[in-house]
C-alpha cells in the first residue's frame, strides 16, 4: 500500500495539471484582492449606506478578514471545479494513457489501487486547502491588516478580529471537508465513466445541481438536513451570530460519511468492473 | 377702550413671556460651557434588529467649540445624535421655548419645555426636553430633525453633582438595509413579506460613559 501511494503522490506532483490548479487558485486570490484594493470601499459604501445616515463609522471594515471571508465564497463553486477536474485526472489519465491495464498486470489489488487514488486525492485536496488558507492570510492581512468582519446572512453580522480570524480558519476546516466530497464524487464518476472530458462534464454539471439544490425545500426534516447539497454550505454557518456548533460538527460528520460512502462505492465499482 | 388696551398689554406681555428662551435651559448650558474639554471611555451596546454587534469600546474627546472625537482599535458604530452634551446643536441658531409644566418619571419631577427653532437654517424641527432644575441637567430629551428623522435622549447620572452622563440611551428610527443580492450568502433566504415588515425600525443604542476626565474653565 505505502509503494501504491508513493506512486500516486508521485503521478500527481509530476504532472503539470497539478501546478496548473495551484496557479488558478492563486490567480483568482489575486484577482480578489486587486477588486478589493479598487473597488471594496465602494461596495462597502453602498453596503453599509443606510446605517451611515444615523451612525459615525470608527474603523476599517475593509480588512484581512473581510478578504479571507471573500476567498471563502469561491469554495462555492471555482475551487471545487478546478479540484474535481485535477482529481478526476489521476483515474482518467490511467484509462486515457492505458497505464492502468500495465499496473493491473502487476501484483497489485485493484480495491487497494483505487484506495491509493482516493486517498492521495484527498490529500491533495487538503493541501491545496491550506495553501490556499495560507497565501491569502499572508496576503490579505498583510495588505489590508486586521480588523472586524462584517457579513451579511439574513442579519448584517459584526465579528471582532480574534473571533473573525478564528471562524474563518474552521470555516478553511468546514471547506476544506466540502472539498474533500466533491473530490471523491469526481473520483468516482471518474471509476464510471472513465473519459477524461466527459468526466468534467459530469463533474461540472453535479457542482452545478448542488448549488441549485441548496435552495430548494424538500419539505421533509430529515432530507433537508442530511441531504448533501443541504450540507454543503456547513462552512458559512460559521458566521451566522448565533453559531449551532453541534449542527455544524454533525452537518460535518455526515459529510465526511457521504465521502466515505462514495470512496466505498467507487472501489467496488471499480473491482466489479473490467480493465479495458 | 380701556379694557381693549389692558387686553392687548396682557397679550403682549404673555407673547414675549411665551418667546423668552426658559431660564432653566438657560442654566443648563451656562453649566455645560463650564466644561472646556473632556476625555472618557465609552462601552457601546447597539441594538438594532438586523444589526449583530458585540459589545464595543471606543475612546471620545471633547473640546469647547470643536467637533467631537472618537477612537478606536475595533471599528465602531457612533451614534450621529445623542453625544450632544453641550447643547450646541439646540443653541446653534435662534429659538424659543414653551413652557410645559411638570412632568414625574422615574420618582423624579421634571421640568418639561418644547424648544421650536426661529430661524430656517436650523436642523432641528421641535424638541421637547426634561430638565431636572434641581440638578440643573438635562435628563430626557426628544428631537425631531428636518432632514434627519427623530430621536429621544435618555441621561443617567453617576452622583447628584455630576453635569456629565454616565449613562445614554439613543433611540432612533432606522431604515431597514438595502442589500444588493450578490452580497447575500448562498443559504440567504428573502422573506419579501418580513422585508416590507421592515422597512423603518427602531434602533437603540446604550452607552456607559466611564473614566471622565473633566477640564474645567
Amino acid at each position: 500500500m505505502k509503494s501504491l501511494l508513493l506512486a500516486e503522490s508521485m503521478k500527481i506532483a509530476k504532472q503539470s495539471k497539478t501546478y496548473y490548479a495551484l496557479g488558478a487558485i492563486f490567480l483568482i486570490e489575486l484577482l480578489i484582492l486587486i477588486t478589493a484594493y479598487y473597488q471594496g470601499s465602494t461596495i462597502l459604501d453602498l453596503l453599509l449606506d443606510n446605517l451611515k445616515q444615523s451612525f459615525y463609522f470608527e474603523g476599517d471594515l475593509l480588512n484581512g478578514n473581510l478578504i479571507m471571508y471573500i476567498v471563502l465564497n469561491s469554495l462555492w463553486f471555482n475551487v471545487p471545479l478546478i479540484l474535481m477536474i485535477v482529481t478526476s485526472g489521476v483515474l482518467t489519465d490511467e484509462y486515457k494513457d492505458g497505464t492502468l491495464q500495465t499496473v493491473m498486470l502487476q501484483a497489485v489489488k485493484k480495491w487497494k489501487f483505487m484506495l491509493a487514488k482516493y486517498v492521495i486525492a484527498v490529500c491533495f485536496t487538503l493541501f491545496v486547502i491550506i495553501f490556499m488558507m495560507i497565501s491569502t492570510c499572508v496576503l490579505a492581512y498583510s495588505l489590508f491588516g486586521k480588523g472586524d468582519l462584517v457579513v451579511y446572512l439574513n442579519t448584517l453580522n459584526f465579528f471582532e478580529t480574534y473571533d473573525a480570524f478564528h471562524r474563518i480558519c474552521l470555516a478553511f476546516a468546514s471547506g476544506a471537508i466540502a472539498m474533500v466530497f466533491y473530490c471523491t464524487v469526481s473520483i468516482t464518476l471518474a471509476v464510471v465513466i472513465k473519459e477524461a472530458a466527459k468526466t468534467w462534464i459530469a463533474s461540472a454539471l453535479f457542482l452545478v445541481i448542488t448549488n441549485l439544490l441548496l435552495k430548494v425545500d424538500f419539505g421533509l426534516k430529515v432530507v433537508n438536513d442530511y441531504f448533501f447539497p443541504k450540507l454543503i454550505d456547513t462552512w458559512q454557518q460559521l458566521f451566522y451570530y448565533e453559531t449551532d456548533w453541534p449542527h455544524i460538527l454533525s452537518n460535518n460528520m455526515v459529510l465526511i460519511a457521504y465521502s466515505i460512502a462514495l470512496m466505498i462505492l467507487g472501489i467496488v465499482v471499480f473491482h466489479k468492473k473490467d480493465i479495458g | 377702550m380701556i379694557r381693549l388696551v389692558f387686553i392687548l398689554f396682557l397679550f403682549v406681555a404673555q407673547m414675549g413671556a411665551a418667546q423668552s428662551i426658559d431660564a432653566d435651559l438657560l442654566q443648563i448650558k451656562e453649566r455645560m460651557d463650564g466644561v472646556k474639554q473632556f476625555s472618557a471611555t465609552i462601552t457601546l451596546n447597539l441594538e438594532v434588529p438586523f444589526i449583530n454587534m458585540p459589545t464595543k469600546s471606543a475612546k471620545v474627546n471633547y473640546a469647547q467649540g470643536k467637533k467631537m472625537m472618537f477612537s478606536s482599535s475595533d471599528f465602531v458604530m457612533l451614534p450621529k445624535r445623542g453625544l450632544d452634551f453641550s447643547l450646541s446643536e439646540i443653541f446653534k441658531y435662534p429659538f424659543i421655548t414653551v413652557d410645559r409644566g411638570f412632568e414625574t418619571r422615574n420618582g423624579k419631577s421634571l421640568k418639561v419645555i418644547n424648544v421650536i427653532p426661529t430661524d430656517k437654517r436650523s436642523e432641528l424641527a421641535l424638541a421637547t426636553l426634561y430638565m431636572d432644575v434641581k440638578a440643573k441637567r438635562m435628563v430626557e430629551s426628544e428631537i425631531n430633525t428636518r432632514k434627519e428623522g427623530s430621536y429621544t435622549l435618555f441621561m443617567q447620572y453617576a452622583s447628584v453633582k455630576d453635569i456629565l452622563p454616565s449613562y445614554v440611551e439613543a433611540t432612533f428610527a432606522i431604515e431597514r438595509l438595502k442589500i444588493p443580492l450578490n452580497f447575500m450568502g448562498k443559504d440567504t433566504k428573502i422573506d419579501r413579506k418580513k422585508m416590507r415588515s421592515m422597512e423603518t425600525k427602531t434602533g437603540k443604542i446604550k452607552m456607559q460613559i466611564t473614566d471622565y476626565d473633566i477640564m474645567y474653565k
